[in-house]
């Protein structure tokens, strides 16, 4: 039985009729909408926010970038952002119900956005297992991080550790334990199994009463994150060298714009960012009143998401400005010191002002000498530090919490930044999850048998133990494999369908006319215009392009982990490793013709059938 | 920005390194550090055999408080290397006069040379190093720097252990957590089945009355509806009965 959001217990009459059970049992909704908009923030809020814009600014000319992004954002994100919730909330179910009841043969469409929003689940909680990790280390005297450990005789750091950096000594080794190659499996990691079981827990304990526990944990997971995002900006931009990194990325290099990898990857970031075709924004609208003014919300929610990604790019690059002076001015005094050392000058006399001079000078004077040291010498620029291309959650782990150790009370900053990674992180689970839990729930067969609370411990373990591959030694290889594939290409082809049946296959009057009764009046023609032509062209172009690159791209490789060296070399995919990529792509996108088909054979044998009978009533 | 010969990028190695530098006697640039007695005589001669080349960063650990590098630091310097070899072999032989210095140069980095006592015999290298380490504080402390800016290149310190607590704190903050989380879990679902528990002892008690709580049907509530006995459907009443019956 659906527990129902608000007991109404007012009927007193005692029973002369007792009606029977035929009506449908209300739908648990929302307690204000209020929650809904909050529950689509912080699921839209989410990581990606904070790490990827800022990378995708700082690739394609900083404060440039973000033309092409506002562009999309009108163009694209709002528009599909609007239909989903529409869809959402006018047919009250699920993704599968939804479109199920848009037109039966696109129950597929439904159906992929779950395998979607499943392997988008296993994959993405692993992250806040780490963040647990980070967090809880943060208690401590010293940071893990912040310095080397010492090898068994105590006179050098551990070699591993020096070649690289203590953050990512930490993050490999300690954290992760890599292994060299995707092929080496390694064993579970116990702490990161456990942080992920925690992880999961927590999910559970959001998710448990559906949206009477979702709507109450939203408030915080949606708010939280501003609050640390505000003093990490007056942190931030406080701190030494921080104008550096904003300089950077708000100089605009207006050359980029023409380079189409710009605009590409600026559609591709509003369409991820947003959330859309997994099915949680249809899940969330669902428990809508019928009149709840989406439209409104849509822009909101639309907006905020973009404002927060160019707000925590200023918190970003003012942190990645105090990073790179950081190191740059270490590397000077590394320098200074060499020239020092080797040559017996004065202390005081090499300063960074004259670095350069006391180098040609001493290179002149002493050549043999000079080229004794020159394989130590560092060429020391802070533009390449600033260049140091920082992507994907490792390099976002291992970047800022370099930055961290450097800050006074480092582990203040540190439980502040996991906390917050934390919150930004449940609160997209808590999406992606409704996204599955939802249609199952809809789904008569099960919700007769099982209870909500049962349906979701049962999705949560599930996804819990398929999880646990992740945690073992090769295990961020296989998470590369699914946060690089998984969902891109799937994703793009599942909106296009979307948008297609909506506007061509229901019919884009008749929705209009819903959308209408829904919330009073008729959408502008802008939305028209962009549901019906531009969004879907602009799939298509997106779609076409990553084919291509896919294709033209070669055999698949990866970043992996070279202990000897110290650094991250690359590999190519074994052919099983690209054979499984090959079907977590296919294995979404192929529910949707293959529903479509299953579905015109069942209805054609029930046409026969009843065809049959009829006939046989007439002889 | 700072640009200057881009020469390699490597990384650089972890200084000192371990192989003796052969140091000819450098006559240093035009020195600016006053009371720094310049381009010593060619004394020891750095030998691979031959004592150990120390460097000081003064500058570098002090920054205002720095004190000159004069004659008299180094007499304390030859008395505190003549104590370490004192208190490492328990010889009381030893002396200020057995210590040698040369090699200045500006870095204020310096060779020293340790010989038996009244002989001009150097002492052996392994049991100077060992001297050197064993007294390694005191002689810092006596210049008030520290392994990194007194360095006697070639002897390598020992790095302190990193502080590690006797137990993984991580663990303690992880059993908290998930205990909160666990016990927040159990309240919800115990709470829950009580709930329902209490709903069907409800229903047994009452009569054949379900429990229709917010059912609605047309938008109304359907225990309204069994009060009122019915609601009026204007799409149905005709209030203009103008028309005939048939």
């Amino acid at each position: 039985p659906i527990f129902p959001s608000s007991h109404n217990s007012g009927s007193s009459a005692r029973g002369h009729l007792s009606i029977p059970r035929m009506v449908q049992e209300s739908r648990p909704s929302w307690d204000n909408p209020m929650q809904f908009v909050l529950a689509c923030v912080s699921y839209a809020v989410g990581l990606g926010n904070v790490w990827r814009f800022p990378y995708l600014c700082q690739m394609h000319g900083g404060g440039g970038f973000l033309i092409p992004y506002l562009i999309m954002l009108l163009v694209e994100g709002v528009p599909l952002f609007y239909m989903e919730l529409a869809v959402g909330q006018q047919m009250r179910q699920g993704s599968i119900g939804a479109w199920t009841a848009i037109s039966p043969y696109l129950t597929g469409v439904g159906i992929a956005s779950v395998v979607v929003s499943l392997f988008l689940c296993v994959y993405y909680n692993v992250i806040n297992a780490w963040a647990f990790w980070y967090l809880f280390h943060s208690f401590q005297e010293t940071l893990p991080w912040a310095e080397c450990p010492v090898n068994g005789n105590r006179t050098a750091f551990v070699s591993e550790c020096e070649k690289s950096s203590p953050t990512q000594y930490f993050w490999y080794r300690e954290t992760l334990n890599i292994t060299s190659s995707i092929n080496d499996t390694g064993g579970i990691q116990m702490g990161q199994a456990l942080c992920l079981l925690l992880a999961w827990l927590v999910v559970f304990l959001c998710i448990i009463r559906g949206t009477k526990s979702t709507g109450k944990v939203v408030y915080v997971t949606s708010i939280f994150p501003y609050f640390v995002l505000i003093i990490y900006l007056i942190r931030g931009v406080t701190l030494h060298g921080a104008v550096n990194g904003l300089k950077y990325m708000f100089t605009p290099k207006l050359t980029e714009l023409a380079n189409p990898k710009a605009w590409v990857n600026a559609a591709t970031q509003i369409f991820f960012s947003l959330g859309l075709g997994f099915g949680s924004l249809i899940a969330f609208a669902s428990f809508n009143q019928p009149n709840n003014n989406f439209e409104k919300q849509a822009i909101i929610v639309s907006l905020i998401n973009s404002g927060t990604s160019v707000f925590a790019s200023i918190v970003t690059f003012s942190i990645y400005g105090f990073k790179a002076t950081f190191n740059y001015e270490a590397c000077i005094d590394r320098m200074i010191l060499l020239l020092m050392n080797s040559f017996d000058l004065a202390e005081g006399s090499v300063t960074t002002e004259n670095l350069s001079d006391w180098v040609t000078r001493l290179n002149a004077t002493y050549p043999e000498q000079f080229a004794l040291i020159s394989p130590q010498m560092e060429f020391c620029d802070l533009e390449s530090e600033l260049d140091t291309a920082v992507e994907g959650t490792g390099l976002a782990f291992i970047v800022y919490s370099e930055a961290i150790k450097n800050m006074e009370v480092s582990q203040l900053w540190s439980v502040l930044y996991f906390t917050m990674l934390l919150m930004l992180g449940i609160g997209s689970m808590l999406g992606n999850v409704a996204a599955i839990i939802t249609p199952l729930r809809d789904w008569q067969l099960l919700s007769r048998h099982l209870q909500q609370e049962t349906l979701a411990g049962l999705v949560c373990l599930l996804c819990f133990i398929i999880g646990l591959g992740f945690t073992s030694r090769s295990g961020n290889y296989w998470f590369a494999i699914f946060n690089d594939y998984a969902v891109t290409l799937s994703l793009l082809f599942i909106v296009l369908i979307e948008i297609l049946s909506v506007c061509y296959i229901y019919g884009l009057k008749r929705f209009e006319k819903d959308i209408s009764v829904m919330i009073g009046h008729l959408p502008h023609w802008y939305w028209r215009v962009t549901w019906s032509i531009v969004s879907p062209l602009l799939i298509v172009g997106l779609l076409i392009f990553y084919m291509i690159d896919y294709i033209t791209g070669g055999t698949p490789t990866y970043q992996a982990w070279d202990e000897l060296q110290g650094r991250t070399v690359k590999k190519e995919y074994p052919p099983y490793a690209q054979a499984f990529i090959g079907i977590l792509v296919i294995a979404s996108m192929i529910c949707v013709p293959l529903v479509a088909l299953v579905t015109f054979f069942k209805r054609k044998i029930q046409q026969q059938s009843l065809f049959h009978s009829v006939m046989l009533c007439k002889t | 920005m700072i640009q200057y010969l881009p020469i390699f990028k490597k990384m650089l190695q972890k200084y000192p390194g371990r192989n003796r530098e052969r140091q000819n006697a450098l006559v240093t640039e035009t020195g600016d550090s006053p009371g720094m007695a310049k381009g010593m005589i060619t004394g020891a001669r750095g030998d691979t055999h031959d004592g150990y080349k120390v460097r000081l960063s003064i500058k570098t650990a002090l920054g205002k408080d720095a004190y000159q590098w004069n004659e008299d630091e180094k007499f304390l310097f030859r008395a505190t290397i003549a104590f370490a070899m004192r208190a490492y072999t328990k010889d009381e032989s030893y002396n200020v006069s057995s210590v040698l210095i040369c090699n200045e140069t500006q870095r204020v980095s310096f060779w020293i040379q340790v010989k038996r006592p009244n002989t001009a015999i150097p002492v052996q290298q392994d049991l100077l190093e060992k001297a050197i380490i064993s007294s390694r504080n005191r002689i810092n402390s006596a210049f008030l720097l520290s392994d990194k800016t007194l360095e006697f290149v070639g002897i390598t310190s020992t790095l302190p252990s990193p502080i590690e607590p006797s137990y993984p704190v991580w663990l303690v903050v992880f059993g908290v957590v998930i205990g909160i989380v666990t016990l927040g879990i159990i309240a919800i679902i115990v709470s829950g089945v009580l709930a329902k528990k209490r709903k069907i002892k409800e229903i047994e008690d009452g009569d054949e009355l379900e429990k229709e709580d917010n059912i609605v049907e047309n938008g109304i509530y359907c225990g309204v509806l069994e009060i009122k006995e019915g609601v009026n459907n204007g799409a149905f009443a005709h209030e203009d009965d103008s028309l005939t019956k048939l």
